[in-house]
């Protein structure tokens, strides 16, 4: 599909300057608030009025667009971006009965803030979109970008899943029932046995292209499937490896995030590999949030170049010094499904 | 690669609940544009806008949709989705086949429950039935659940272009051979929290608006939903067919959050970029369905774009001046609207416009006319300098 | 009010509503242009030191063109509220 270049991530781990995965950040509140970084080289006064997802997604975008000559578009995918601005404009409707209001907030409560304002930073006029699909924004803006490039053999493109905890979210969800109710510390995050998980955030850009020459990783494949039927899930997942038989899979990167209603689907996963295939689980570095695949893939290329396992990653099998081919399955919320393949290049 | 061709057509919109209805009032010039009756917000007495006047309650009846936790704009979808599906006459397995996509596009999604989301983020009082409704792909969540689909679905969020972009999202899933059929289209529907959201930017106009006038004095908002049933063409022989989905091009204006570049290079880039993906000249294209929001800023530039791309530009009309600006449903709207330009090879008249700004210096048409029309060009402009122009052509 | 107490409180209502974290009441001059190359500032601003104008000192502007010439700097901004604040 397509090659990665560069990485950037802004994450709750110690993600940005330097990856040091090993030390553990872990939730406070049940939540997993991103490091974020001193913002010293943002465009003069444009921090002010950026909502979270713009300030980590432009954050982490900004050492991309300072190495490179420049890219040929702008793809973005975020579940639940501009949320927090969209909330706090409501709060003004309502506290101010529909008086006078400030515009900001109105500005920055649509989705598209972040790949407008990764624009501007840029000063790229080229392709600019953003994908909103919940659990499959990121992937969505993957395959996009994927299909730019068979479009555009040449191109590169700035790819990125950027999502953030607003407090509003967090509160509809907790409503709903998505987080877990008791305080979980990081130890008893999968070994809870309650419904629920933690929230989380964070930005990942990514530069991609064609070009195998010097990159990072490949995405070979990425599928997507909505269903909550798990023998389903279990059979595309089946189709999907069935068209990598090839491939020798060293790591599954299981998307396991302690609700209990969500196992069923990760055993699947699990099952339908080789006994002696490596399971790894990130959700305790990054939270739950629609984008998280994002962070997924980040590790991935982080493994794939040589970054050891952590151990607290692992959750079945032995720990190797490099993988080879990882597949990252992750499941939002029961409904949405993706598995990506991502590969060593040769 | 396979031409895109578009088999089906599903709208509702302030001109009626379907093809036929906005087909005879767009001929007939009507405005659907006045005071709401629905809209919950004090500006309801103020903003003239396209309201749909009928209750999402009768919608829903109409549907058959008991879930309680579905939203107006899902609603509008699901209406303009059930009949571009009659109109293309998909089967059952074409519906539900794998390898039939499905891409929405809405910018207030179930944010037009501003009240109840207000409540339920603040804490105050019982949880309503929405809280997983909120968001812009809950709409089309539910349309792939309520519909039994299994292929790809995506929501896509580009502010007033969306839908436009979910339109080329499609086509080029089908030209691309990912996919053989992709419904998509666009919603969104009239909220307290858009309606002061414009206000707070001071581009609502208090009249009816009047796109490309001198006297123009802002956009008038407006609900509705489209959806467009595209087939590969293989997939299409022996079919009706109305257009092909021709060229396309994505743009970022890449100069401010809410206003375009003097020069609109976005929207320049746009439109070149189109007729270069269709493989067309500029002289090829015999329709501009503008985006035209009667705002200040989108009108001049606007125009001035096409200026640079045309020459002297062809034909141009905003269908704004019906129905209101639509927001994420417009892209989609207007694509409908074309391939009732391209079908009867006729234009509808620009409504509301008496005198040229001298800083346009072009009319749009006016009246109603025959004309040869071979290529329609429509233009979607959103917040955040993101601009799409699509070309739509004669199968 | 005295004019340069008006001025200070001015400075740190525009801080506060602009979220210029940045600037500090004495960084801003009487004189410096708020658009363009003095401070920055673009008409998303504009439209927010309406709303300022408005719900701190009374003033209502209905058409954002007028506010242009209104807020040009510091000085046009305080010598305005001084003619035309209610509050």
């Amino acid at each position: 599909m397509f090659y990665i270049h560069q990485t950037s991530c802004i994450s709750p781990q110690q993600t940005f300057y330097n990856t040091a995965i090993d030390d553990l950040e872990t939730p406070v509140n049940n939540r997993l608030h991103a490091v974020e970084p001193a913002y010293n080289d943002m465009p003069k006064n444009s921090l002010r009025r950026m909502g979270k997802t713009a300030r980590i997604g432009i954050g982490a975008a900004m050492p991309l667009i300072k190495q490179v000559e420049g890219f040929n578009g702008i793809i973005i995918g975020t579940g639940n971006g501009g949320m927090e601005d969209s909330v706090i404009f409501l709060k003004e409707i309502i506290e101010y009965n529909e008086g006078l209001l400030t515009p900001g907030h109105f500005v920055q409560s649509t989705a598209n803030a972040l790949a407008s304002q990764l624009s501007l930073a840029s000063l790229n006029r080229g392709y600019n979109i953003t994908h909103v699909h919940r659990g499959l924004a990121f992937e969505m803006a993957a395959i996009d970008t994927a299909m730019l490039l068979r479009e555009n053999a040449r191109n590169c493109y700035l790819l990125g899943g950027v999502d953030e905890i607003s407090s509003y979210n967090y509160k509809l969800e907790c409503l709903d029932g998505w987080y877990k109710k008791e305080d979980i510390s990081s130890g008893g995050f999968y070994s809870s046995n309650t419904t629920g998980t933690v929230a989380g955030e964070g930005a990942v850009m990514l530069l991609v292209n064609n070009d195998k020459y010097n990159a990072v990783a490949k995405v070979v494949n990425i599928s997507t499937l909505h269903t909550i039927v798990a023998m389903k899930m279990q059979q595309h997942l089946q189709q999907f490896l069935e068209q990598h038989i090839n491939t020798n899979i060293d790591l599954l990167l299981s998307g396991e995030n302690g609700d209990s209603r969500l196992l069923a689907y990760y055993a699947n996963a699990e099952n339908l590999l080789k006994n002696d295939i490596a399971v790894a689980r990130f959700k305790h570095m990054c939270g739950e949030y629609p984008t998280s695949s994002a962070f997924a893939l980040w590790l991935a290329c982080k493994l794939i170049s040589g970054v050891p396992l952590p151990a607290h990653m692992l959750k079945k099998g032995d720990s190797k010094t490099t993988y080879s081919n990882i597949l990252i399955y992750n499941c939002h919320k029961g409904v949405q499904h993706s598995f990506m393949l991502v590969s060593k290049t040769e | 690669m396979s031409k895109v061709l578009i088999t089906g057509i599903g709208i509702i919109s302030a001109l009626g609940p379907s093809a036929r209805e906005n087909h005879t009032a767009l001929r007939k010039g009507i405005c659907g544009i006045s005071l709401p009756d629905y809209l919950h917000s004090r500006y309801a007495e103020i903003f003239p806008a396209g309201e749909i006047k009928i209750t999402t309650e009768t919608l829903k009846s109409r549907l058959n949709i008991t879930d309680n936790s579905v939203t107006r704009t899902t609603v509008l979808a699901a209406h303009a989705f059930e009949e571009a599906l009659d109109d293309a006459g998909l089967s059952r397995e074409q519906l539900t086949s794998p390898n039939t996509a499905l891409i929405g596009a809405t910018t207030v999604g179930g944010m037009c429950l501003t009240d109840e989301l207000y409540r339920d983020a603040n804490d105050k009082g019982m949880n309503s039935p929405f809280l997983d409704s909120y968001d812009c792909s809950s709409v089309f969540l539910y349309l792939h659940k309520r519909y039994k689909m299994n292929g790809l679905a995506n929501t896509v969020n580009t502010a007033c272009s969306s839908s436009a972009n979910a339109i080329m999202y499609g086509a080029r899933l089908i030209r691309l051979g990912m996919v053989t059929k992709a419904i998509v289209g666009g919603a969104d529907s009239l909220s307290k929290f858009t309606i002061n959201g414009f206000n707070a930017l001071h581009i609502l106009s208090p009249e009816i608006c009047r796109p490309f006038d001198s006297n123009r004095q802002g956009l008038n908002l407006g609900e509705g939903a489209a959806f467009l049933v595209l087939e590969k063409e293989e997939d299409a022989r022996n079919k009706k067919v109305y257009a092909e989905v021709k060229g396309y091009c994505n743009t970022s204006d890449a100069f401010h959050s809410t206003s375009l570049s003097d020069d609109g290079e976005g929207p320049y880039a746009a439109m070149m970029g189109a007729l270069v993906s269709g493989q067309l000249q500029a002289s090829d294209i015999n329709l501009i369905n503008a985006h035209g929001t009667a705002t200040e800023n989108n009108d001049e530039v606007e125009t001035r774009a096409m200026r640079r791309v045309f020459g002297e530009p062809p034909v141009f009309t905003s269908t704004k001046s019906n129905i209101g600006h639509t927001l994420g449903a417009s892209g989609a709207i207007e694509a409908v609207y074309s391939v009732f330009n391209i079908i009867n090879q006729e234009v509808y008249p620009s409504l509301h416009f008496t005198d040229i700004d001298k800083n346009i210096g072009l009319s749009p048409a006016t009246t109603y006319g025959k004309l040869p029309i071979k290529h329609v060009m429509s233009n979607s402009f959103g917040f955040g300098g993101n601009c799409t122009s699509l070309i739509f052509s004669e199968s | 009010m005295e004019k340069t107490e008006l001025k200070l409180l001015l400075k740190k209502q525009i801080i506060e509503f602009l979220n210029l974290t940045s600037l500090k009441p004495e960084d801003i001059k009487d004189d410096e242009p708020l658009f363009g190359d003095g401070l920055g500032l673009d008409s998303i601003d504009s439209l927010e030191l309406i709303v300022l104008l408005q719900r701190e000192y009374g003033i209502v502007i209905r058409d954002p063109k007028e506010g242009r010439k209104i807020l040009v700097d510091v000085n046009t901004m305080v010598d305005y509220i001084e003619q035309n604040g209610t509050k």
